[in-house]
């Protein structure tokens, strides 16, 4: 199970749901940043992504390791939380 | 074995599914409220967003039963419950492979394999690209086709939008509420709805609409999009426009890779040939809404052909069940 799980959203994004609704069914907590309330933390997730899109989904594992998920990609949000 | 079968008791060639709808968007879900409704056992596959592309359109207003206009995402929401109010299942995974095995059709999925008696191939469209240099280099870095996704990225930033349809209008006019000021580029004429244009003319201080004007290029430096370079076409000259961000909405893509092999007819554009009861060549399967050949690309179109697609599944499933009726006799109509 990991760490942290830390999801940057906006209010209008289609796909922010579906990262959310996927952790909840694999029983996962995870943290909320909606970019809109914080946009301060923009740069945090362009450093961090490389990319200037929501949802993007940082796992922290157990050794402190990150991964890094842009966008609601399944294929590789399931190996990052598994 | 897959989660499906386990979490749905359902999916195993001795129990098959007696329908899988691969999509979750207002086609599938429109299906899904019909047959669920109906008490057959429905379960939906999506890999993108619940409402496919209604969801992520900022604003409907040409969707009957909310006299204001409703945003895409809550629309799609409100039918999603409804849906599974009536017990249809949406389960989060990719369908990659249908076959065809007679009365049972064989889905490869991204949970496992699983059956069903019948599937309905509901997967809409997605935004296509343009295809110029720059643009998949920065590909969510300043190259985007999701204002409602990462338009906030742009507060204050100039935009540059590529199309001239209706969602590059409606996308538009949303991405006012960020940019601090649009270029919108089309290719020839404006396509969109009157209303929209009329929308359009009301955000002139932000946007400035350029006809006849192709992209050529996206250029960037230091891994930030910097400018998109363009032909005006009535002079011939290049021009070029300067811009933090470039949105595309230059048309779509029918999701049709996964049904290779399937049997079911693709026409010339890649869209899911179907007869007039929505099946496609392949008996069992049926098609509706944006995927489908000959659609109107409209979400009150798609969700009254996943109405029409779930009646004719519910025939076909008797008609399986029961065998064909027997064909009425002229002559002997005391027969009947």
């Amino acid at each position: 199970m990991p760490k942290n799980i830390t999801i940057f959203t906006t209010s209008t994004c289609s796909y922010c749901p579906m990262v959310k609704r996927y952790l909840k069914t694999k029983g996962l907590p995870y943290n909320e940043v909606n970019l809109e309330d914080h946009p301060e933390r923009q740069d945090e997730v362009f450093k961090a992504s490389g990319a200037m899109t929501v949802p993007i989904t940082i796992v922290t594992k157990q050794d402190n390791t990150q991964e890094v998920v842009i966008g609601f990609n399944l294929q590789k949000l399931a190996p990052a939380i598994a | 074995m897959d989660q499906t079968q386990t979490v749905e008791g359902r999916g195993s060639e001795k129990l098959p599914h007696d329908l899988v709808i691969v999509g979750a968007g207002p086609a599938a879900l429109s299906a899904a409220l019909y047959t669920s409704r109906e008490d057959i056992e429905t379960l939906l596959f999506e890999k993108g967003a619940i409402g496919g592309l209604a969801a992520v359109t900022d604003w409907v207003d040409n969707y009957p039963g909310f006299e204001k206009g409703i945003s895409g995402l809550e629309l799609s929401e409100q039918m999603r419950k409804q849906a599974e109010r009536f017990g249809a299942k949406i389960e989060l995974g990719e369908v990659q492979k249908i076959e065809d095995q007679g009365k049972l059709k064989k889905l490869t999925t991204t949970e496992g394999d699983i059956y069903a008696k019948t599937v309905l191939i509901a997967t809409g469209s997605e935004y296509k690209k343009i295809g110029v240099s720059g643009e998949d280099e920065y590909y969510a870095r300043g190259v985007h086709y999701c204002a409602t996704c990462d338009g906030a990225f742009f507060r204050d930033k100039k935009l540059v939008v590529i199309g001239g349809g209706n969602s590059a209008a409606q996308e538009s006019i949303f991405l006012t509420k960020f940019a601090s000021h649009i270029d919108m580029l089309v290719r020839s004429s404006l396509k969109a709805s009157d209303v929209l244009i009329k929308e359009l003319v009301k955000h002139k201080d932000k946007i400035t609409i350029h006809l006849n004007t192709t992209t050529d290029a996206i250029v960037g430096q230091d891994g930030k999009v910097t400018k998109v370079i363009g032909t005006d076409k009535n002079s011939g000259q290049k021009v070029e426009f300067p811009t933090d961000g470039v949105f595309v909405f230059v048309g779509l893509l029918p999701n049709t890779k996964f049904t290779e092999d399937s049997g079911v007819e693709l026409d010339e554009r890649g869209f899911i040939k179907t007869d007039i009861h929505l099946m496609t060549r392949v008996a069992g399967i049926f098609c509706a809404g944006d995927v489908r050949s000959g659609a109107t690309l409209q979400i009150a179109s798609a969700t009254g052909e996943g109405a029409t697609a779930a009646l004719m599944i519910r025939e076909y499933l008797e008609t399986q069940e029961r065998g064909p009726l027997p064909q009425p006799v002229v002559g002997h109509p005391q027969l009947y």
